[in-house]
């Protein structure tokens, strides 16, 4: 293919190659506007964003919307709770689903298909939210973030994945470290884990996110202020907008108002996933490729 | 018999640490997955907070009955159907026509910074996704004001029902599409291109080789994809309509699970029948996985439980 790639490189670009070429950016183009959109909005003052809602950049220039988010707390305290529940949850869900992961890739073992079979059925069928409501209440997890941070980063698909991911290391090597005297566990800590790095960065980021991002449960579990997290912050904000509406009559229009701090607290909220994103971007082709196909 | 034990009793005494490393997943699973699924048998009861799950009293059937006699609960029916079948035919087809378009783009590199953009969205939450996009839209949003400056009128779009669907498939694609793509721009990397080379000496044009090689090659993968997104049927996408649903449009919009979670969380919550409706969910999108399996396999030779 790669001849024929250079070839066609050498023809000159035809109707068709521009036409491509239109449509991918039309959609680059309808994905990115509204991102920018928000942004400017975020650092735009009351007074002129009246006058110009349309506005490829800030006419007056503020970060007032922003200093008015930190100074009402909210947003440093769903920071706090966040970043806590997404460094604890990544840690003990990526340990669980990496040994489970590892236990599913050896060969075999008695009770493996059972095993597996119970993992992949919860896939396909979930007893609901109430009885799964019910269960956290159980276990006393109301009101905790620990109830998010035990729940939300282990599945099942992440793990037939990081499986599929393992069984192709090539089995000379723990033929190797067996005939050396290693048992299943040495194998797994001393020649698996470190073949799989890239594997274990790309779920790792995937796990982070996943807990990031997480707001379903810890709205339904968590109702105390100081417990919230980020995203149950954010939606807050973006809710309460109107009772916010008033905030912009002060100083002659120049403070901060509601779209522009609906749209900061989404840019305060996105800012660490920008950040991740790069390093994201490095991994998840691989990540998503490695067995995922061949379930 | 004996010795047959004894082989077992060596195997099982043999993998005791592979056993070691699953045991926290399966308390995972355990505790998370299949103690809430014994909670299904409240679906067949009148909960009471104070007898607890297994002490109420049991109705047998009648909270389903009654979800077929509950006008809302039909019309959230009706909607999860309507919207997930669309869905198949608005969202499902977008990535693969993303990644074939990508395909046929020329120059690494600028894929590479085109395919950056696309992925980005996938990575937020639907919180900050919901909000970005309905500042965007809003009556005073740049779309409106673009429509205005070019002498049309305003376009409530997040309050108008007959653009309240469409919309969520825009959106959708909007923040899912170049994520989706990637499983298959990487199954079109992996075809043989020698296939490329004789389709090539056969004189058939890219358009052709589009449709006669690569569409081909990656049928096995939309195969799969398709099959899950159908186990998935009843599932509309809880949080994306949840963001963008308003009382304007609860008529088309309310789905299954906005639903069980509008009764489940409001003044008289009937746990019972919340849990009916939900199981009832449950056991549809089990049965569309199975049928769709089933029937993919029958006509292709491989299915997902191959």
């Amino acid at each position: 293919m790669t001849e024929i790639r250079k070839k066609s490189r050498l023809n000159r670009a035809t109707g068709w190659d521009v036409l491509i070429v239109i449509i991918l950016t039309l959609i680059a183009i309808m994905i990115f506007l509204p991102f920018y959109n928000a942004v400017v909005i975020s650092l735009e003052t009351n007074r002129a964003y009246a006058l110009h809602p349309v506005s490829m950049y800030p006419v007056e220039f503020t970060l007032r919307n922003y200093a008015h988010l930190i100074e009402k707390g909210q947003i440093g305290v769903g920071y706090r709770n966040t970043i806590f529940i997404t460094f604890a949850g990544t840690v003990l869900s990526m340990f669980a689903m990496v040994a489970m992961a590892y236990a599913f890739s050896r060969k075999r073992f008695p009770g493996k298909k059972f095993f597996f079979l119970l993992m992949m059925f919860t896939m396909f069928f979930s007893g609901g939210m109430i009885p799964t409501y019910l269960q956290f209440k159980n276990l006393g997890l109301i009101n905790s973030v620990w109830a998010i941070i035990l729940y939300s980063g282990v599945s099942a698909y992440n793990i037939i994945i990081l499986k599929n991911g393992f069984e192709q290391t090539p089995p000379e090597l723990e033929e190797a470290a067996k005939i050396d005297g290693a048992n299943d566990l040495v194998i797994f800590l001393r020649v698996e884990l470190p073949l799989q790095g890239a594997l274990l960065a790309t779920f790792t980021l995937f796990t982070a996110v996943g807990y990031w991002n997480e707001w379903f449960w810890s709205t339904l579990l968590i109702n105390s202020g100081s417990k919230m997290t980020l995203q149950v912050v954010l939606k807050a904000i973006v809710a309460e907008s109107a009772a916010l509406e008033d905030v912009s009559t002060g100083e002659a229009g120049l403070d901060a108002f509601a779209q522009g701090i609906k749209m900061a607290a989404v840019m305060l909220t996105m800012v660490p996933i920008m950040c991740l994103y790069p390093f994201l971007q490095k991994y998840f082709v691989k990540g998503v490729l490695v067995g995922s196909v061949k379930m | 018999m004996r010795t047959r034990l004894n082989r077992l009793g060596r195997n099982i005494w043999q993998a005791r640490y592979i056993y070691m490393l699953l045991i926290p997943g399966l308390l995972f699973f355990i505790i998370f997955h299949y103690v809430p699924m014994n909670g299904v048998v409240l679906a067949f009861k009148k909960f009471n907070a104070r007898l607890g799950i297994w002490g109420s009293p049991s109705v047998g059937w009648a909270n389903f009955e009654r979800i077929f006699r509950t006008p809302d609960a039909l019309t959230a029916i009706k909607n999860t159907f309507e919207i997930n079948l669309s869905r198949l035919v608005f969202q499902f087809p977008a990535a693969i026509i993303l990644a074939l378009l990508l395909n046929e783009m020329r120059g690494t590199r600028t894929k590479r910074i085109y395919q950056t953009i696309y992925t980005f969205p996938h990575f937020l939450s639907w919180v900050v996704v919901s909000s970005i996009l309905s500042n965007f839209l809003a009556s005073g949003g740049l779309i409106n004001s673009v429509i205005v400056s070019l002498g049309g009128t305003r376009v409530n779009f997040l309050a108008d029902t007959a653009l309240f669907r469409p919309l969520l498939y825009l959106t959708h694609n909007w923040k899912e599409m170049g994520w989706d793509s990637i499983i298959y721009m990487a199954a079109i990397a992996g075809i043989d291109p020698t296939l490329y080379e004789a389709a090539t000496v056969d004189g058939a044009g890219r358009m052709q080789q589009v449709f006669h090689v690569t569409l081909p090659s990656i049928l096995s993968t939309i195969v799969i994809l398709f099959i899950l997104q159908v186990g998935r049927i009843m599932n509309a996408g809880f949080e994306q309509i949840f963001y963008m649903q308003n009382p304007a449009v609860m008529k088309v919009s309310d789905v299954l699970d906005t639903y069980i979670y509008s009764i489940t969380f409001k003044a008289t919550p009937n746990y019972g029948f919340s849990a009916a409706v939900g199981l009832f969910k449950s056991a549809i999108n089990l049965v569309m996985l199975l049928v769709a399996n089933f029937a993919v396999k029958k006509a292709s030779g491989s299915g997902l439980f191959a």
